[in-house]
């Protein structure tokens, strides 16, 4: 018992075991569906035909396998999203920004981005496609709109939260302006910058799948609807819903590497093991 | 020793330093920002700059008209679309928050459910909702009830996942010492829970909710559209414009929006008679 006790000190032992569950239960699902029910796959495929549905050289639609359907629309609907997602998060920073340089500028527009979290974007998908007519340009504006408000808010909390001792210290110096913005604020506002991100990031590709679906164009969204409308391998439905469900997960988690890589705090941290472990 | 002769303020000087007008700017800048949008989009001016007409994007007033023509309409859809919002928010946040008290119980297993849950979080809405529709085909032989409760289920998945990372903070992220006095009181584990951690918890929960009240709304829209039942207000914007009664379509925009707003509106208030011991 101790040393299973041991094990689950660490996190991702636990993790393993609950995931382990999960499978353990869409099994199990999957097993009470093949009995009960005409045509299973429909519902709850086995996960191994799944994977097996993955690696098979079978062709679904014009001669394409089951994985090469998923990668070339992932390919269009990803790399949408990932533009929509940079311009938003560039916005969004250059907004907090700006406002925090304007006491004018804050005033005037904090009220609309907070209207903007409450407005349910998505909802607004086919009408920003028949004002663009272009279902590319609305899946990059939907993806930038939602990644826009979460940097934004989050970025301008990361400058609100610089302490007042920080600015007396700076101005001990007679620092510049753009001295204290470039060594102080921008620096202590990074965290909070990719909560922002953490957030938007998979808001983004969730926009852009569902672009997809208002028109049949390619991209993953709409080869999610023609797979339920059995226009192909029902499998390939599933594979899809793994596949977004892992980049959506994914992109959190790569939110949180790039954070690493780049916030200062982190950094020094990474340098500090570094050394012990040199020494 | 004549000593340098002060500077007359200028009066953009004057006025940041003047609280009542700081107040009042607070309140002018929003609005005049409001007035000079709806100004240009009355003119038409927005029409110019997104290269669209009045048929895409109607004026004001015929919106307002068609909103007033189909109030009933509108309202069935309303119903519809709030329903599957709040009692998937009020059954997942309840799910969420007993998976936060059991993983704060026990500790070593429920860490690791919870970053799988919080994985959930970022799966797209787009991959869930046609999932749940399969699942509950079963439900019930009417194509409506059938359809609510797939909705029903996605709002859920969503509205848990927050709670229990948010609520598992508010239980686990307790003042310091606080558990180390119960411990010298003896309290039982019971009673700690009880008396400090539930307490503790209540301002997470808000925070929980200001992010899962308008999610609910957008998820409860967006699945809206793969469901099998013609409902709610998301389904009828993307009809609408399908069957290009742009201006119907409009109408429920600005329904969903109000929605949003409302919803949140409602939430401030509880917060604000709820927590009020707690400022």
């Amino acid at each position: 018992m101790k040393r299973i006790n041991k094990i689950f000190d660490k996190k991702w032992a636990s993790t393993v075991l609950w995931i382990l569950l999960l499978v353990a239960a869409w099994e199990i699902g999957a097993f009470v569906v093949s009995i009960t029910k005409r045509s299973p796959e429909n519902i709850l495929p086995h996960l191994y035909q799944i994977i097996a549905a993955a690696f098979s050289t079978n062709k679904v639609s014009s001669g394409m396998t089951a994985t090469m359907v998923v990668l070339t629309s992932a390919r269009a609907t990803i790399l949408r999203a990932l533009l929509g997602f940079a311009l938003g998060t560039a916005a969004g920073f250059l907004l907090a920004l700006l406002m925090k340089l304007s006491g004018i500028c804050e005033k005037m527009l904090f009220p609309y981005l907070m209207l903007i979290q409450l407005i349910p974007v998505l909802g607004l998908a086919p009408i920003i496609l028949s004002i663009t007519g272009d279902i590319n340009k609305s899946r990059i504006i939907i993806a930038a709109i939602l990644s826009f408000y979460p940097v934004a808010t989050n970025t301008l909390a990361g400058f609100k939260s610089v302490d007042k001792d920080k600015y007396d210290l700076m101005y001990t110096y007679a620092a510049k302006k753009h001295t204290i913005y470039t060594k102080v604020l921008i620096p202590s506002a990074i965290p909070y910058f990719f909560t922002g991100t953490k957030i938007a990031a998979p808001m983004a590709i969730t926009a852009s799948i569902l672009v997809d679906t208002l028109q049949g164009d390619g991209g993953l969204g709409c080869m999610l609807s023609q797979s339920l409308k059995h226009a192909m391998s029902i499998y390939v439905f599933w594979l899809i819903v793994f596949f977004s469900a892992f980049v959506g997960i994914f992109s959190s988690y790569l939110m949180n590497w790039i954070e690493a890589l780049v916030s200062p705090e982190k950094r020094g941290m990474r340098k500090a093991k570094k050394m012990k472990g040199g020494n | 020793m004549a000593q340098k002769r002060k500077r007359p303020k200028s009066l953009y000087r004057r006025m940041q330093e003047n609280a009542k007008v700081q107040a009042a700017a607070t309140i002018i800048l929003p609005v005049l920002l409001g007035i000079i949008i709806l100004v240009l989009w009355q003119t038409q001016v927005l029409h110019h700059w997104f290269k669209t007409d009045t048929f895409t994007l109607p004026l004001l007033g015929r919106i307002k008209t068609i909103f007033m023509e189909n109030i009933g309409k509108i309202w069935e859809n309303v119903v519809a679309t709030m329903i599957v919002a709040l009692v998937g928010l009020a059954i997942g946040s309840l799910l969420g928050y007993g998976v936060a008290i059991l993983a704060a119980l026990f500790p070593r297993a429920g860490r690791g459910g919870l970053s799988v849950i919080g994985a959930f979080a970022s799966i797209p809405v787009v991959a869930l909702a046609p999932v749940m529709n399969n699942w509950t085909k079963d439900v019930s032989n009417d194509a409506s009830t059938r359809s609510m409760v797939a909705k029903i289920l996605v709002v859920m998945l969503i509205a848990a996942a927050n709670m229990s990372l948010n609520a598992y903070r508010g239980l686990t992220e307790l003042k310091p010492y606080a558990k180390d006095l119960m411990a010298t009181y003896a309290a039982k584990k019971r009673t700690t829970l009880l008396k400090l951690q539930l307490p503790n918890s209540v301002p997470y929960i808000f925070v929980a909710l200001k992010v899962s009240v308008p999610a609910s709304i957008m998820t409860a829209i967006v699945s809206e559209y793969f469901a099998e039942y013609i409902i709610g207000v998301g389904r009828q914007i993307r009809e609408n414009i399908v069957l290009a009664q742009y201006p119907t379509a409009w109408a429920y925009i600005a329904t969903a929006c109000l929605l949003g707003i409302v919803s949140y509106v409602v939430l401030m208030i509880v917060q604000s008679i709820l927590l009020r011991r707690y400022h």
